[in-house]
């Protein structure tokens, strides 16, 4: 299969983002902590050998342990929460109880202890690592990354691999509030501490990550999907952000946003951002009504770019009549009036080109469907450019507007095939009843491709060629080509 | 700081097997006795919910298996541990000999940071049961010995003085939570830019 294009679209000479292969992003998550600082010996757990248990025994027996709670309070017997299709949980080295996706935690104590016991026991007894159990249609993850341990007990048809990218979100997530410094040395000076005094209040964040990951197919990609504006509307922004901030010393970035997409990234030169921290932010903003009301100042650690210290981070939206959210970046702490002066100046700017007035225009203008931009047999696709890190995706049209996590799964099933580390694939074409998924991996681009369930390959391979020119037509508009600096 | 009104507690059990360790959470988290043995494999956890000096308090007792071939278990048990449940049968002399090395044997595994302040309490379990071959004042000797460890006289089957143990045994864990360290001095929390590309990059760096 080849298509016309010589360079993939959405490819640039530079990017706002550091550029992850997606497959690395998921497997090694947790390297670059180890990288930024040598602070914690995480990849022993990742290079010891694993071992995989397979339970057979009804898992009901687990129901011993509870017998004793009152009826209320007993989820074992709740079938609410039992019925959920994924639960995430973290909890300390010594088992004491951080967050529980679902239900009170202290009221879930008794389990957390359950879970310490099956990781130390995996550790004591073969100084090894516990990995995965699998049980019927169930699957349970462990993620040990010290000086927290993450679990989840999904249903979902998700791979071993995602699931354990969500945890290494939870934990990210975690680092974010508390810094991997602060982290760790709680624990070196009280194992027995009871971190949630510490996260009152990141519950929420911690909640609506999870949500988001099951949501957004950015975060199966590790990628981040721009706001469409002619390039001369976001090249005039990005100037305008940095006429006003390049005086401003230790200012290191500068993020622009507005629903979950990316308007422009401006960065101090040499440092660059990971789409997992670009994540984070997104999250942050997404999940915090508040921000909405006025100008916020707030400390922010973003543990891929350097998980040991706090950013300080402005953050407010331009306008009234304008809903982009900026967010203003520095390892200065006490800079708010500095950066709140900036940002009003940012604004005039904007407004006085017209610049606020673009975006709100490309807020309100829906994505192309994919038949409104011609393509009568393609219903939906992802398409991520590797070498920026930057994803698009049309909008959401028939049967998919109803059966949205359906599409997502059919996404994350194609995604698994391409990455999965034991047999990765360059190429899939499968096809079923109700539609046709390709999906294929090159070295500059991913996509995958859903289309009407009666197009044979050489129909598809032509579609996904004139796909191809489509988008690299409109690159422009659709990606952010330039990365600008300080 | 804002505080959390709630309070977590990992208490944990240990003694030799069959002198009531289990039966004495039972009675203590389900009002229930059964004079049926039943080895506790491994650990057993259960969770009870307290009020102290109008505190909420959740326990989280870990009810751990009295033989030997588990001990391997310790170090997992042990560690963060809020308080350490030291038990004996008052009508079996070994039991009791057995203390020392339960308590070094957690002082060892769980190293906790101030091991001559930990808070222990001791139970002397099954006083319902003839003929007594330890006495209180033996038990409290011992007691005296390890800094003034709490003693309390039980009956699991009873019920009695089970209810005023635990109570203890949170009041003691708290007391220790309580001389908190403080977490927030001396944290270099603001990243030094350099003027080189520093390892952070590492495998992720950009190639700008």
């Amino acid at each position: 299969m080849s298509s016309t294009v010589e360079v993939e679209p959405g490819a640039a000479p530079e990017s706002v983002l550091v550029t992850a292969d997606s497959c690395e992003n998921f497997e090694h998550m947790n390297s670059s902590l180890e990288e930024i600082k040598n602070l914690i010996e995480i990849k022993q757990a990742a290079e010891e050998s694993t071992i995989e248990t397979v339970v057979s025994e009804n898992l009901e027996e687990t129901g011993n342990f509870s017998e004793c709670d009152d009826d209320e309070d007993d989820y074992v017997q709740n079938s609410e929460w039992t019925s959920r299709k994924k639960q995430v949980f973290v909890l300390s080295m010594a088992g004491k109880p951080i967050y529980s996706r679902y239900g009170n935690e202290d009221k879930l104590a008794w389990l957390f202890g359950v879970m310490q016991t099956l990781v130390s026991f995996v550790q004591s007894t073969n100084d090894d690592c516990i990995k995965s159990i699998h049980a019927g249609d169930t699957t349970f993850v462990f993620l040990v990354k010290k000086p927290l341990i993450l679990v989840t007990v999904s249903k979902t048809h998700e791979s071993e691999n995602q699931l354990i990218s969500q945890l290494n979100y939870v934990f990210n997530q975690i680092t974010s509030t508390l810094t991997l410094t602060r982290l760790n040395k709680i624990y070196e000076q009280r194992q027995n501490y009871d971190l949630r005094r510490q996260l009152t209040g990141a519950e929420r964040l911690i909640d609506h990550l999870l949500d988001f990951t099951e949501k957004e197919p950015s975060f199966l990609l590790g990628a981040v999907q721009c706001l469409p504006l002619a390039s001369s509307v976001r090249n005039t922004i990005s100037s305008a952000i940095t006429g006003a901030c390049n005086k401003i010393k230790n200012l290191v970035f500068a993020i622009l946003l507005a629903n979950n997409k990316l308007i422009t990234l401006v960065r101090m030169k040499k440092y660059c951002l990971h789409p997992a921290d670009l994540h984070l932010i997104f999250n942050l903003v997404q999940a915090s009504e508040s921000l909405k009301n006025s100008e916020n100042w707030t400390p922010l650690c973003l543990p891929r770019f350097d998980s040991s210290g706090f950013l300080y981070c402005h953050v407010s939206y331009l306008s009234e009549d304008c809903q982009a959210c900026l967010l203003l970046l520095t390892v200065e702490r006490d800079v708010f009036y500095v950066l709140s002066q900036a940002k009003q100046a940012i604004v005039e700017k904007l407004r006085r080109t017209n610049c606020l007035e673009a975006i709100n225009n490309s807020l309100t203008t829906n994505e192309e469907t994919c038949l409104t931009a011609g393509f009568t047999e393609l219903r939906h696709y992802l398409y991520k450019c590797k070498s920026t890190a930057q994803f698009y995706q049309p909008s959401l049209a028939p049967p998919y507007t109803l059966e949205k996590e359906r599409l997502l799964e059919l996404y994350k099933r194609a995604h698994q095939h391409l990455h999965c580390s034991s047999r990765p694939l360059k190429l899939v074409f499968e096809k079923s009843s109700k539609e046709v998924v390709l999906a294929w991996d090159t070295k500059g681009f991913e996509l995958y491709v859903v289309f009407e369930p009666l197009i044979d390959t050489t129909g598809a391979i032509n579609l996904v060629g004139k796909l191809l020119n489509w988008i690299k037509n409109r690159e422009d508009k659709l990606f952010h080509l330039n990365a600008p600096t300080f | 700081m804002a505080h959390r009104k709630k309070v977590l507690l990992k208490v944990i059990i240990l003694g030799d097997s069959s002198v009531g360790k289990t039966s004495l959470m039972n009675q203590y988290v389900n009002r229930k006795f059964s004079n049926q043995y039943k080895a506790t494999i491994g650990a057993d956890f259960l969770t009870k919910e307290v009020t102290v000096d109008d505190k909420n308090v959740t326990m989280q007792i870990w009810d751990t298996a009295g033989q030997e071939r588990f001990q391997s278990l310790g170090v997992a048990f042990y560690r963060g541990a809020d308080c350490c449940v030291l038990v004996f049968d008052v009508t079996a002399p070994n039991t009791f000999k057995s203390l020392d090395s339960w308590r070094d044997e957690f002082l060892i595994q769980a190293s906790p940071r101030e091991p001559e302040n930990f808070p222990f309490v001791l139970l002397g379990n099954k006083v319902d049961l003839e003929p007594r071959a330890v006495s209180a004042k033996r038990a409290q000797l011992w007691c005296q010995s390890k800094n003034n460890i709490p003693y309390f006289e039980t009956s699991a089957k009873e019920g009695l003085n089970v209810e005023q143990a635990f109570l203890q045994i949170a009041k003691n864990a708290l007391a220790q939570q309580n001389s908190a360290v403080d977490l927030y001095n001396e944290f270099p929390d603001q990243i030094k830019l350099t003027n080189t590309q520093k390892p952070s990059g590492g495998g992720d760096s950009c190639a700008c």
